[in-house]
């Protein structure tokens, strides 16, 4: 026979036994007939939702008025997404974000003071200190080997020491962060900025608090201050 | 009412051949939408008017479902009819393309929020436990949300008494027999009406499924 009207299609969506037998029967065996029962089925259950929830009244005119400003600036469309995405930074962020920029501030600091032969301006006095705290880096995928990394104490500081080994070749800087073996938490360290090899003074509640498991990452120059998911190496701290 | 399984074909996706032409059943379209549609492309500011008070309520819900945040869920809602006027050369008018292109609109701005706020803290679960990507049922989740949401809007659309039998019908599952005797109509014609409404959800979603992708 030909092909059901889509009607009676709809009627056998909504109850199989609604219709003539060789309807039935057409519609079972037809690929095209079947298919439209079976999309006619698939409306069905989805209808149910409930009622569609209206913006507040007050967004109809901010629209229109970011519409009517946006007309006379030819490059407006950055400008209402960047503070609508701020406003969800964490304060880990913002913690990441003020060491990265005290980071800065000791790179140019030691750029101001190049004249003076103190090359390792962040380094304390090498071997001082007690090692208190120790991890093999792997990598994440294997176990292969990737260096290691020590927790220093002095009497007045307290320094995580990482010594990695290929870390491979990939573009981008190497972080170091530590990230709570609570798996929530993280914090960036700061930079290897030459080599594989660095010194990094945390405050020691850091460690208390569980950020012991030593991580790095390689980041892209994209802006983007955070992790950027891309880990080299990784151990923890005992 | 029963409801038979759904096929084993695997669940229709966005971008799926609409139904063929030897199916196509009765056009019922609403030309103002075209029409609506033309005028939004040719830069008439009413027409985005229009545009946001007939579907933004469809927008918001498809936000605040998707992201479970009223503030973000006004944020994209906004980006999304900004967009819409700023982008609106690219809009290619025809009866479903309106909603399936803010559907398609909002889904972006939503993956976007999604993508800022995974960077800003879940990027940290992602560091710690590795893979795990669920992207994929995420946005399956919010297709579902999406068309469940255009079905419902499309209901509301219908001219009465059609409106309100569907309703009867599909909403709060009352036989033909309990929807005739309520609104005082044969039994033939509400379940005419109950198929016809069906149908007529069918080719929205299927509009908007085709297009917004």
């Amino acid at each position: 026979m030909s092909h059901v009207d889509p009607e009676q299609l709809a009627g056998l969506a909504l109850d199989p036994t609604d219709g003539p037998a060789d309807v039935r029967e057409h519609a079972e065996t037809c690929p095209e007939c079947a298919g439209l029962v079976a999309a006619f089925t698939g409306v069905r259950r989805r209808a149910g939702a409930d009622a569609l929830v209206p913006p507040p009244a007050a967004l109809r005119a901010q629209v229109l008025a970011e519409v009517r400003s946006g007309d006379a600036e030819p490059q407006p469309r950055s400008a209402p997404a960047g503070p609508a995405r701020r406003r969800g930074v964490p304060l880990w962020l913002a913690g990441v974000a003020a060491a990265l920029a005290l980071l800065a501030g000791i790179g140019l600091g030691r750029i101001g003071t190049s004249g003076d032969d103190t090359p390792e301006a962040v380094e304390p006095p090498t071997g001082a200190g007690t090692v208190v705290a120790a991890a093999p880096l792997t990598a994440l995928d294997s176990d292969a080997a990737r260096g290691e990394a020590e927790a220093v104490q002095t009497d007045e500081t307290f320094t995580i020491r990482v010594s990695a080994s290929e870390l491979g070749d990939e573009p981008g800087v190497h972080e170091v962060w530590l990230i709570n073996v609570d798996g929530k938490r993280m914090i960036s360290i700061g930079l290897l900025a030459a080599g594989d090899e660095g010194e990094f003074a945390v405050p020691m509640d850091l460690i208390d608090e569980g950020y012991r498991i030593v991580d790095i990452s390689v980041e892209p120059d994209d802006g983007d201050p955070t992790h950027s998911g891309v880990s080299v190496a990784r151990g923890e701290l005992a | 009412m029963t409801i038979i399984p759904f096929p084993a074909r695997g669940p229709r996706r966005y971008g799926d051949p609409v139904v063929t032409g030897a199916m196509a059943f009765e056009d019922e379209q609403d030309e103002s939408v075209h029409v609506l549609a033309s005028r939004l492309v040719d830069g008439d500011e009413t027409a985005l008017e229009e545009v946001y008070d007939r579907w933004s309520s469809l927008i918001h819900t498809y936000a605040l479902r998707a992201l479970r945040d009223s503030h973000d869920a006004e944020d994209v809602t906004q980006q999304v009819f900004v967009a819409a006027w700023r982008s609106r050369h690219t809009l290619t008018p025809s009866p479903a393309a309106l909603p399936a292109w803010l559907v398609g609109i909002a889904r972006h701005k939503v993956a976007d929020l999604r993508a800022a706020r995974a960077r800003d803290a879940d990027r940290l679960a992602a560091v710690v436990s590795l893979p795990g990507t669920h992207d994929d049922a995420i946005q399956a989740a919010d297709d579902e949300v999406a068309e469940r949401l255009v079905v419902r809007q499309a209901v509301e659309e219908l001219p009465d008494p059609r409106r309100t039998i569907v309703f009867l019908a599909f909403w709060e599952e009352r036989s033909h027999a309990e929807i005739a005797e309520k609104v005082g109509l044969p039994l033939g014609t509400v379940k005419s009406h109950v198929r016809r409404g069906l149908m007529k959800l069918h080719q929205q979603l299927e509009g908007v499924r085709h297009e917004s992708r």
